[in-house]
């Protein structure tokens, strides 16, 4: 499902944030990405919805070779990976219910398609009362699960989790945890990249660990060396 | 596919201006008083316009013929003289009408009524008076009047001692509308950069928002057209809002501007009105012009993500 192959990051003044990345995941494994701050695990994410490009390497999603991916193509390929960002990253002049629209609206989804669909989504994550609230209205784990819910909307093979949780509670970011693992479990590839040792560890999943850069760890059923 | 995605737009944009309230009533704000500065500048213009047509009007040139000359020989030279481009009107007053008024004027004067009475003929000759098209088209036909055929017929030209203040009087209206210009120009660059900032500063406030779309997939367009159709809508109410002002503005100047004009007519309201589409057609039609440059250049910046 997502290959990364010898991938390399360098940004300005050559820092490098990841060198000779090699990775494979499988479709419907879930996978957390660990590693200290700085160790490259936003970068990587970063390169998978084509925010960045990579210095060296070849990045493949799907069968879809995105490394020198097209700017008009962006598009296309974010339609089709839900990511979930640690600042929710909603937009704070739309309602629940439009925020989750948006997604399909910008894809030229018909008013009947997102009108079916958006309730059934919110309705996962468990929003389906709050409907037409503006995001400063809804708790951290609220926004988190509006957030959820947009990136599914496309019902995506691939959801990435950059730092779900960094701005939840504990019982909050179970619950976010919870939704991540109900959502795998309906066949979904989720990439969650966490620093939260409890939550690796209680996950008993596959776990790759990064090290300025560097994959210095990948087991099947892992936890947190770090 | 495109017709849903317009009206999409249509619909984002309505719904950001009025969930942007105090942002949209700002930038409205800042466009209305720019159209209210040029049209302040079209109402000088207009007004020094006339003030200056009103005292070309007051001009002219006064041939005085000798009295013992026929009407049939004033008329050739009449004749003669309105074929040249530059003589707009040329009106004759005969050597009858020249005593009555003289004698209207002069009424009160018993020395002048007394002199009349003593002389038995009329004293006085015919005269052609002269209006030109321009002020400087005055020496042309002062040039055409000196003709040697004429010189016998003529007692008197005027021109002469209006000279220096026809030439005056031409350089200052030349030199009112060469500043008016410039200073319309200036004005209006500093309004274009006004409402140009102003467009930036609110799609400044919304890069955020900008950089989300992106990241869920819209295209440069979906985000781009709501921002440019909200800054048209912004345009179109700042406008609207000009000409509810301009014109009570107006009709409340109008009767202060007669007076002015010491009680010569002029319709301000009527210039406008005859204008309607140059004045506020052109100033909408460069509010949106500008407002989709400004709005599109903004933007392109939070596009690349």
């Amino acid at each position: 499902m997502i290959h990364l192959i010898k991938v390399t990051k360098k940004f300005e003044g050559e820092t490098v944030a990841l060198k000779e990345v090699a990775l494979h995941i499988e479709p419907g494994e879930f996978v957390s990405i660990v590693g200290q701050s700085g160790s490259g695990k936003t970068t990587i994410i970063r390169l998978l919805i084509a925010e960045i490009r990579p210095t060296a390497g070849k990045i493949i999603i799907g069968g879809w070779d995105i490394t020198d991916i097209k700017r008009r193509q962006i598009p296309i390929l974010r339609r089709q990976i839900g990511v979930v960002f640690q600042d929710f990253k909603l937009l704070p002049k739309k309602t629940v219910f439009e925020n989750v629209a948006f997604a399909l609206q910008v894809s030229g989804s018909a008013k009947s398609r997102i009108n079916k669909i958006v309730p059934q989504v919110l309705k996962i994550v468990d929003l389906e009362d709050k409907t037409g609230r503006y995001p400063q209205n809804l708790s951290g784990g609220e926004k988190q699960r509006v957030a959820i819910a947009r990136a599914l909307i496309h019902r995506p093979k691939i959801l990435l989790a950059d730092e779900p949780t960094g701005n939840l509670d504990a019982l909050n970011s179970k619950d976010i945890i919870d939704l991540l693992l109900k959502i795998n479990d309906f066949g979904t590839t989720v990439v969650l990249v966490t620093h939260n040792k409890d939550i690796v560890n209680s996950l008993r999943k596959r776990v790759i660990t990064l090290e300025r850069g560097v994959v210095i760890q990948d087991q099947k059923v892992g936890k947190y060396v770090l | 596919m495109l017709l849903v995605a317009i009206h999409r737009s249509v619909l984002f944009a309505l719904q950001s201006f009025w969930r942007n309230f105090w942002l949209s009533l700002a930038t409205i704000f800042i466009i209305f008083l720019a159209f209210v500065s040029i049209n302040f500048l079209i109402f000088l213009s207009a007004v020094s316009d006339s003030a200056i047509n009103a005292v070309k009007e007051k001009i002219d040139v006064s041939i005085y013929f000798k009295p013992d000359i026929r009407e049939s020989k004033i008329n050739e030279v009449k004749s003669h003289l309105e074929t040249l481009s530059q003589v707009k009107e040329i009106t004759y007053h005969s050597s009858a009408q020249n005593l009555e008024s003289f004698t209207q004027r002069h009424a009160s004067d018993a020395v002048i009524s007394d002199t009349l009475k003593e002389l038995a003929g009329n004293p006085l000759g015919a005269t052609l008076i002269i209006k030109a098209k321009e002020l400087s088209d005055y020496p042309e036909i002062l040039k055409a009047v000196d003709n040697p055929a004429y010189n016998e017929l003529i007692e008197e030209k005027n021109y002469d001692d209006h000279r220096v203040v026809i030439d005056r009087i031409n350089s200052i209206t030349n030199n009112i509308r060469r500043g008016g210009l410039i200073i319309s120009l200036i004005f209006v660059i500093i309004a274009i950069l006004i409402v140009f900032n102003t467009v930036r500063i609110a799609i400044f406030t919304h890069q955020n928002e900008i950089s989300i779309m992106k990241l869920v997939g819209a295209s440069n367009w979906f985000i781009r057209a709501p921002f440019i159709l909200e800054s048209i809508f912004s345009g179109v109410i700042a406008c609207l809002l000009a000409v509810a002002l301009v014109y009570p503005v107006l009709s409340f100047i109008q009767p202060h501007l007669a007076n002015f004009f010491d009680g010569a007519a002029f319709d301000l309201v009527g210039y406008f009105n005859q204008r309607f589409l140059l004045i506020f057609g052109g100033q909408l039609l460069g509010i949106i012009l500008l407002n989709i440059i400004a709005s599109s250049l903004a933007i392109g910046k939070y596009l690349k993500v």
